[in-house]
């Protein structure tokens, strides 16, 4: 019943990657779990499991990621990999129109069919594809701050060089922003390739999940620790052990 | 916005013909044509009765060389263009050979009694085999071969086949050696680091290979021993024949199992799978797929491109356009090979491993053997196979290894989490390419059951270290999974003393054991699992879809979640009995994959055969329900009614003029009648026959709209309804007469006034018309909307025909044989004279005003928090019983009384008497087929008396759950007129039998 307990408590959170296929989810991981990004990655068969410990506050998260297949026929599979899940990350390609309207039918089955608590994020990946003045747009949050080649503009107020390749952009990031906050999801733009609002989605994420709740359900009695706010600092190291302890092999 | 797919339904078990051509890897009948090659019944039916030809017999097969080989005692099978033999015990010997590499058959002249004969194949291999049968079969085997041999000479098979196998590198490979008249390998081929892919003669035809002659084979082969190996091949296909005529003798599985050559894996593949018969039949076709489609673009290529890049990247070949472009040709030549199945994600990597060893036209064949027979269903669009293999290796997992099984559900952890990529990867991901070789080199020589040994020894890998049983969530067993994979080269034995230990590798350990401690599971184990658990695998992927399409529906309008699963269901059977529309589901892979992202290309529409058989399941109205009773058995026979206010719906309903109908579509046009009040029923009755739309109803309109009236009541019990309809047609032409200038009103609903199409009746009119007649009041104001009702539909998986039982079971209750029952009770019922036909009224109010208790009893509290599916369950018991019934009944299952099937001891039955439930099922699948011609009969209606009251029950239970307490009664005076003509039609009709 101690407030705050000392040792910091690991939590384990499950979290879901879904997306159409080749939109780069399992790069998004790659690039979390391993800080790596490899140009052709093999498709995902059936799911890859990884795993990453996340430091928030005095808490250590250890989220168990699964990064599942893309491809429509896999799709009866899915269930068997988000049941459970605390979290959820939908992935698009902002250089696919299409890929946010499969974005957008994985979040309306996460929200009917999977844990009614689960936080979902809408992630945008690619954006490196569509910034080609290293302009990457800030995550919703205010916490991205240190990342070196975070500049406050957004991509389309970048200079003319940047006008070719903003016309791959097909998903504009206004129209998603307002999609993520009508459905109530997190937002980001991301880019496995060059690690552009990853950990931020992440962060956000660990800072949603309801980790007392998670705590108090896995372990009674223990239910209160840490306090109920949610602190609005940089607060996730990576813990470069469990980094290597988790390979990339598709199995 | 989804596509409905019965197609899981339409699997049949393989007869024992198409198991035999299985086991011997076989093509199906039909080499070129080969969709659908599973569900081809052959020679037409499938009696006992041989296809011409073909024929098996006992013999003894030994090698034409004395001391090569001992005798090996089996059987020999004709199947026309192939001669196969298998031993006794259907692993150690046996060879498939087709016919045209036979050069002589000779009879040999031994002792009386023996009937051998000796073969000589064209490069001069003989065997000899001694048919241990009794003469006159033994001689109908040899016509029966004769015949085979002659009809291949006229093919000019025996010519193609001489330039076929040069493509094999086993050829070359032999004359090589036979050039150096030396029992040395010609070092330039035996030498594996030689990338070459020629003989010694360059100019000659090659042999087919694969990128591995260019880029190098994966592995060390001096690692691999690649130099003996192909010295031990050598020896061994000298004397046992090689590709088209290989014979498997124990000593060949045994060099399979220790790792095939890489020059000659491919070659081996395609023995052992089968494929190279494939290849030989079809010489060109793969080619010719290429150049057919060129330049199509279809969803599966777009896949695949996204994928060509991200299959085994590693690999040196893959890292060039060369090797890219070989890789694309095959997967996009195979989408069009087999549209249905397209492309999925596993497939490139399968492709691209296969390639190493293979030409593309030869990885294309496998990959058909693959796809086909091999792992069946794994890569189709539902992925039912490899769902299926999953469960199956859970079963085993918990036969073999109960104690793991136990732990893994404890801790909830799926099994099928990591070993689903094993399964459809065939291991190439999971573990370094070199082992993963060999695990698929086991595969095709010893089939599908390696794949499950192998997975079962994983999953004990760790038992004596206790790891697994520690483990504790998913994540954790794949990582353990993962570490072990990674140190499959390592020393199984590393602390061992003896080198010769050390050396066993962890590989070889795995393989050793697999197959030593789960010999017991063989293919036909994994055979009978299947067909455990085909059924269940089924009906969870329809649910499945069912929610998807429900889910993705892009209103689900005012239906409840299980209103609209009963609309999805209803469809779903109504498309199990005429399917879709053809041009939109067919090219499943050649239209948008992602159903949600075009929801206008992927989306099932059903035409209007289809619907008539979907408003049928809906609407009571839109069948004909018959009530039989014959003094044995009572039964309801429905048959889809034909009407054109069925028709006239359908196009109704189509608000986007496509000339079908989506599910999108019904649940809208539902929503537009199931909710509706008094005034929102008559206007949409009105719209539903205004074919222009334009808010008033011509003359021809207006009778059409009688007509309907009059369909919708035709097997209502007594006049009131015939009366109503006739005072309509009577105040509406009066009315519209005096709208008009005009005056034809005539009260006689059938006589054909040939109406000028002008504007004749408003909506207003219509309502005041309609209105003015309580009956027609009571009608609009709940009675159409409740005659619609969504209800359970048993659309459960039909049993396979599996086990002894199961087949019997269903070959007795076909469908013709329930008819020809039912037919000859009827028969008998009628000779007793208790044969009794009764139409079930599609609203029955009439019926249920005469009840002897009064209306709000059937209101009940009960009645009202009993769902839907407790009064359905009641639909078919009697009246004089109703009352009590409802409740005894309820519990009964739906789907007994969607087809009921009881004795009657009498003309009213007791509804408790036991249901036969295999006849039930019979019932259900029973299709109604024949549309009965039932027009507007009106006079039958006085002949007929109704039992429905029940209906009744539940239409009240169905106007109680959209209507809450509206309570819509009649008045008590009509009532009692009404309890009148019920008394009256009921005394006239008992003893009026009807035929």
């Amino acid at each position: 019943m101690a407030e705050a307990a000392a040792a910091p408590a690991s939590v384990q959170v499950k979290l879901v990657l879904l997306g159409e296929a080749a939109v780069g989810k399992s790069s998004v991981v790659l690039r979390f779990v391993q800080n790596e990004f490899q140009e052709n990655k093999e498709p995902t068969i059936g799911a890859a499991f990884l795993t990453q410990k996340c430091r928030l506050e005095d808490r250590v998260l250890r989220y168990e990621i699964w990064d599942t297949a893309g491809q429509e026929r896999f799709h009866s599979l899915a269930p068997m990999y988000y049941r459970n899940a605390q979290a959820a990350v939908v992935v698009y390609d902002v250089t696919k129109a299409v890929s946010l309207d499969k974005a957008k039918s994985w979040v309306k089955e996460l929200q009917r069919q999977a844990n009614p608590n689960i936080v979902i994020a809408l992630a945008g990946n690619k954006v490196d594809l569509v910034n080609s003045t290293s302009s990457p747009a800030a995550g919703v949050s205010s916490d991205a701050e240190d990342e070196p080649d975070d500049a406050t503009a957004t991509p389309n107020e970048s200079s003319t060089g940047a006008a070719e390749s903003e016309s791959l952009r097909q998903v504009p990031r206004e129209e998603a922003q307002a999609y993520a906050t009508e459905a109530g999801l997190l937002f980001f733009e991301t880019s496995a390739k060059t690690g552009e609002g990853v950990v931020e989605l992440f962060t956000e994420i660990a800072k949603k999940i309801p980790i007392e709740h998670i705590l108090a359900s896995s372990r009674t009695g223990n239910r209160n620790a840490g306090s109920g706010g949610r602190n609005q600092d940089q607060g996730v190291t990576l813990d470069a052990n469990s980094a290597k302890r988790a390979d990339a092999c598709n199995c | 916005m989804a596509t409905i797919s019965t197609a899981l339904r339409k699997f049949k078990e393989p007869t024992k013909d198409e198991l035999t051509r299985l086991f011997f890897s076989i093509p199906p009948e039909d080499g070129a044509p080969k969709q659908d090659v599973k569900g081809k019944e052959k020679g037409g039916d499938d009696h006992d009765d041989e296809p011409k030809g073909q024929m098996d017999i006992n013999a003894v097969l030994s090698m034409g060389q004395e001391g090569v080989e001992d005798p090996y005692n089996g059987r020999l099978y004709l199947i026309p263009p192939y001669l196969s033999f298998v031993s006794l015990d259907r692993k150690s010997v046996r060879f498939t050979i087709p016919l045209c590499t036979i050069r002589r058959v000779e009879r040999l002249n031994t002792r009386t009694g023996v009937y051998a004969l000796s073969l000589l194949f064209w490069h001069g291999m003989k065997i000899i085999v001694q048919l241990t049968a009794l003469r006159p079969t033994a001689d109908l085997f040899c016509a029966y071969l004769r015949d085979g041999l002659k009809s291949q000479l006229q093919q000019g098979n025996m010519k193609s086949m001489k330039t076929f196998v040069k493509t094999c590198y086993s050829e070359g490979l032999l004359a090589s050696l036979e050039d150096g008249s030396s029992e040395k390998v010609d070092p330039s081929f035996a030498s594996v680091d030689e990338a070459a892919g020629s003989f010694g003669k360059d100019d000659e035809p090659t042999y087919q290979g694969g990128l591995g002659l260019k880029f190098k084979f994966p592995g060390d082969p001096k690692k691999l021993r690649e130099a003996s190996k192909i010295k031990l091949w050598t020896t061994y296909l000298k004397a046992h024949g090689r590709n088209l005529t290989l014979l498997r003798y124990p000593q060949f599985t045994r060099l399979v199992q220790v790792g095939l050559p890489n020059r000659l894996r491919g070659e081996i593949w395609e023995t052992l799978s089968g494929s190279l018969y494939l290849r030989f039949a079809n010489p060109g076709l793969y080619q010719k797929t290429l150049d057919d489609n060129k330049g199509k673009a279809t969803a599966s290529i777009e896949d695949i491109e996204k994928d060509l890049h991200r299959s085994l990247p590693e690999y040196s070949a893959y890292q060039t356009d060369e090797g890219i472009a070989t890789l694309r040709r095959v997967l996009t030549a195979y989408s069009f090979r087999n549209p249905e199945l397209g492309y999925c994600q596993a497939m490139n990597i399968l492709a691209a491993a296969i390639l190493i060893y293979m030409s593309e036209e030869q990885t294309f064949w496998l990959l058909e053997v693959l796809c086909d027979r091999l792992l069946p269903g794994y890569y189709s669009q539902t992925m039912h196979g490899t769902l299926l293999d999953q469960k199956v290796f859970e079963t085993l997992v918990q036969r073999c290894l109960p104690m793991i099984h136990e732990h893994f559900a404890a801790v909830d952890v799926q099994l099928s989490v990591a070993s689903l990529p094993w399964f459809l990867s065939l291991y190439i991901n999971s573990m370094p390419m070199i082992f993963a070789f060999r695990i698929i080199d086991c595969f095709f020589c010893m089939g599908p059951k390696v794949l499950f040994q192998v997975g079962l020894r994983l999953a004990i890998l760790k038992i004596n270290g206790e790891a697994l049983l520690e483990i504790q969530d998913d994540g954790g067993f794949i990582n353990l999974m993962k570490e072990y994979f990674a140190s499959l080269g390592d020393s199984a034995h590393p602390e061992s003393s003896d080198p010769r230990t050390r050396a066993i590798t962890r590989f070889q350990e795995l393989l050793l054991v697999s197959f030593r401690e789960f010999s017991v599971i063989t293919d036909e184990t994994i055979q009978a699992e299947r067909r455990k658990l085909r059924g269940e695998i089924i009906s969870s992927i329809e649910s499945f879809s069912k929610r998807a399409a429900l889910r993705n529906l892009k209103s689900p309008r005012r239906f409840s979640k299980d209103q609209l699963g009963y609309i999805y269901d209803a469809l779903f059977k109504a498309i199990c009995i005429v399917p879709a529309l053809a041009d939109e589901t067919k090219p499943t892979s050649l239209v948008s994959i992602d159903g949600a992202v075009d929801p206008n290309k992927q989306e099932t529409r059903i035409g209007l055969q289809t619907f008539r058989i979907y408003l049928s399941e809906i609407a009571t109205w839109a069948r004909d329900e018959k009530v039989i009773s014959n003094g044995f058995q009572e039964r309801v026979d429905r048959e889809i009614a034909d009407h054109e206010l069925i028709d006239r719906l359908f196009y109704f309903w189509d608000t986007s003029s496509r000339g079908s109908l989506s599910l999108q579509d019904l649940v809208d046009g539902l929503d537009g009648v199931l909710f509706n009040d008094l005034m929102e029923n008559i206007e949409w009755f009105f719209n539903v026959h205004d074919k222009d739309k334009d808010g008033s109803l011509t003359k021809d309109e207006l009778l059409k709209l009688s007509e309907s009236l009059l369909f919708i009541f035709r097997f209502e019990v007594g006049d009131a309804y015939l009366g109503a309809v006739s005072r309509f047609m009577t105040n509406a032409f009066e009315y519209g007469d005096a709208l008009l200038p005009r005056a034809e009103g005539e009260d006689e609903a059938t006589t054909p006034s040939i109406g000028n199409n002008q504007p004749y009746l408003n909506v207003a009119t219509f309502r005041m018309v309609v209105l003015a007649d309580e009956i027609l009041e009571s009608f609009f104001s709940t009675d159409l909307s409740a005659s619609f009702r969504l209800e359970p539909v048993d659309t459960t998986v039909p049993p396979s025909n599996s086990g002894f039982l199961g087949g019997l079971l269903s070959s007795i209750v076909t469908d013709d044989n329930k008819k020809f029952f039912n037919r000859f009770t009827d028969e008998i019922g009628k000779t007793i004279g208790k044969h009794q036909v009764v139409h079930r009224p599609s609203i029955g109010r009439q019926m249920q005003l005469q009840e002897p208790k009064a209306r709000e009893s059937l209101l009940t509290p009960t009645m009202r928090r009993s769902p839907s599916k407790a009064s359905f369950a009641t639909t078919e018991t009697t009246t004089t019983e109703k009352s009590t019934s409802s409740q005894s009944l309820a519990p009964s299952t739906p789907t007994s009384s969607l087809g009921p099937d009881k004795t009657l001891p009498g003309t009213h039955a007791t509804p408790s008497l036991p249901h036969v439930s295999f006849a039930n099922a019979a019932l259900m699948e029973r299709t109604a087929f024949a549309i009965d011609n039932v027009k507007d009969d009106e006079e039958e209606e006085d002949a007929t008396f109704g039992i429905g009251g029940d209906d009744d029950d539940q239409m009240m239970d169905e106007v109680d759950a959209f209507l809450e307490a509206h309570d819509s009664g009649l008045s008590a005076a009509d009532q009692a007129l009404a309890k009148g003509m019920y008394l009256a039609t009921y005394c006239t009709s008992s003893d009026h039998d009807t035929c």
